[in-house]
């Protein structure tokens, strides 16, 4: 019997499990993936010392997943999905696919380490073959030693984009524009932050370093409005614009480009925690988080989170969030263990940076002038922008969840995951109202966690 | 642990990938960057989030449809295919 089930193998989760088994608790750590590291950590089945070139700091990574697997006290189970989640008076049910079969854990004290995914905004062509996240081209390298593209767009907006860009350049591919959308100068106005997180910006540097080296020069306030088709139906070229401090279009010039990868940020994957009914809040970068007590614990006695399902805020704050949950966890069943006041500070300089970083990386609304009634928002059910429009115009939709209802919009396999936040944006555009949170957490709630094959279920336990 | 190569095939074409890469990965290594076509419009279509999260990269795999390219592992002989629409 487990006394701590963790969700998530990233730098939150790994970071939990340690906390929890080193206080004396047995944990289950379940992940999606097939080798423990998270997106952050993520690496291929090659050997790990030929993998440095595509990792910034793999070492400390490393050191967590050799840990973890080192403890006996720690049960990890990988490639296993949950596709449903539940809570009742006290007791959490998940139902996870494993191993091609149905298991059922039923736990009263839980860790959701989750993460998050890219964020992106809609635009002419965004659906075409070769535009993807940087994430993506990011898993590509990190995860399958596979460079996307041989002439690469890297644009949106936040420090993401950096690592991204100098691993295409480290993989021998050309970075063609590296665009950032705000102005470096946001930064001014947290430089007491900045000294108190020298890492962070060593790391920065690191991956500048690289870009410089690939005579790759950024270009800041701009971005990728449009994106075009060769004739086989493929990224050819992307339209990038001079955008004022709003993202407001001024001046538009083309460049040829075989993969663009375009991310705005990031949006936290609290499906799971919505499931079981955590209470759910709008962080300031507008993106909907788990709520959490100052020991990471939910509204749901027992059921703890960490890392970006919190609030987006990088590997160093996740980590720090996950030793805490990982003592309280302890803690709830029974363990003599504190979080002690270091573990506290920890986490609340890398806050502070975190919420500096949501300053200087804003997304404004201008954004939602990039995609006229042609273009698709939602990609699962191809549903365009005149499609919504009418379904408020003329169909008298009176928020986002009715004009879903008329249109499908986020309603496909993907359940909103890349849509949603936008249309609600784009709808409250259409009815002249700003989105309220219930409207931003209606979006993400999501019933079935993944979509899972119905024979798997036949032969469950 | 060094990567061995193993193959499959992608309609009819013999794809090579090293062993643990994704079906998604090897493909976009062999330059195939379309994957499916969408059920309405019939646009193409191809990996966009590379982690398992917006399910357009989908593929038939041996049969089975909505495969998502980019998380499922290559095997050796896998007969993997475009999807056109739901291939229902």
């Amino acid at each position: 019997m487990h006394n701590v089930v963790i969700v998530g193998g990233g730098p939150a989760g790994l970071s939990a499990a340690l906390a929890a088994a080193a206080a004396g608790a047995p944990v289950l750590l379940i992940d999606s993936n097939s080798r423990l590291g998270g997106q952050y950590w993520r690496n291929s089945v090659d050997e790990l010392e030929n993998q440095n070139e595509q990792h910034f700091d793999l070492a400390t990574g490393l050191l967590l997943i050799n840990a973890v697997k080192a403890r006996k006290e720690i049960e990890v189970w990988s490639e296993a999905q949950i596709w449903s989640a539940t809570n009742d008076e006290g007791k959490n049910t998940l139902r996870v696919i494993h191993q091609g079969k149905e298991k059922i854990v039923n736990t009263a004290n839980l860790i959701l380490c989750t993460g998050a995914y890219d964020r992106t905004l809609p635009f002419p062509g965004w659906d075409i073959p070769g535009v993807m996240t940087p994430g993506g081209v990011q898993s590509l390298l990190k995860g399958h030693g596979v460079l996307a593209g041989k002439q690469v767009v890297v644009a949106g907006t936040g420090p993401f984009l950096l690592p991204v860009a100098a691993g295409v350049i480290k993989a021998g591919g050309e970075v063609v524009s590296l665009i950032e959308a705000n102005k470096s100068r946001r930064w001014v106005s947290s430089f007491i932050v900045i000294l108190e997180n020298l890492s962070k910006i060593k790391e920065a540097f690191y991956y500048i370093k690289t870009i410089s080296r690939g005579k790759v020069r950024a270009q800041f306030g701009y971005a990728v409005i449009a994106a075009h088709a060769a004739d086989n139906g493929e990224l050819e070229s992307v339209d990038i614009a001079k955008i004022n401090r709003n993202f407001k279009v001024k001046k538009v010039k083309n460049i040829k480009c075989d993969v663009a990868a375009i991310g705005w940020g990031f949006t936290a994957d609290t499906s799971l925690a919505g499931s079981l009914g955590c209470k759910q809040v709008v962080a300031k970068d507008e993106s909907v988080v788990v709520w959490v007590d100052s020991e990471q614990q939910t509204n749901i006695p027992g059921v703890f989170a960490a890392g970006e399902i919190t609030g987006i805020g990088g590997s160093d704050l996740s980590m720090a969030e996950g030793v805490i949950a990982g003592i309280a966890a302890a803690k709830f069943v029974g363990c003599k263990v504190d979080i002690s006041k270091a573990h506290r500070k920890r986490r609340a300089k890398r806050q502070r940076f975190a919420n500096a970083l949501i300053k200087a990386y804003p997304i404004k609304t201008g954004w939602q002038l990039w995609p006229n009634d042609q273009t698709t928002i939602c990609r699962c059910e191809e549903v365009s922008l005149g499609d919504l429009k009418f379904s408020v115009e003329e169909l008298g939709a009176t928020d986002s969840r009715t004009a879903k209802l008329f249109t499908r919009c986020g309603m496909g396999l993907c359940q909103g995951r890349i849509c949603g936040r936008s249309v609600v944006d784009l709808v409250a555009k259409e009815l002249n109202v700003l989105p309220t949170d219930i409207d931003r957490i209606s979006a993400v709630n999501r019933p079935i966690i993944t979509p899972i094959p119905l024979g798997v279920l036949a032969q469950g336990e | 642990m060094s990567q061995s190569e193993i193959q499959f095939t992608f309609d009819d074409k013999t794809i090579s990938a090293l062993s643990g890469q994704s079906v998604g990965a090897a493909l976009l290594a062999a330059n195939q960057r379309s994957l499916r076509k969408t059920r309405f419009n019939k646009d193409k279509r191809g990996i966009f989030c590379g982690i398992g999260v917006c399910f357009d990269c989908l593929v038939v795999v041996d049969g089975i449809t909505n495969q998502r390219a980019c998380i499922i592992e290559a095997k050796p002989g896998m007969k993997v295919q475009t999807q056109d629409g739901s291939n229902a």
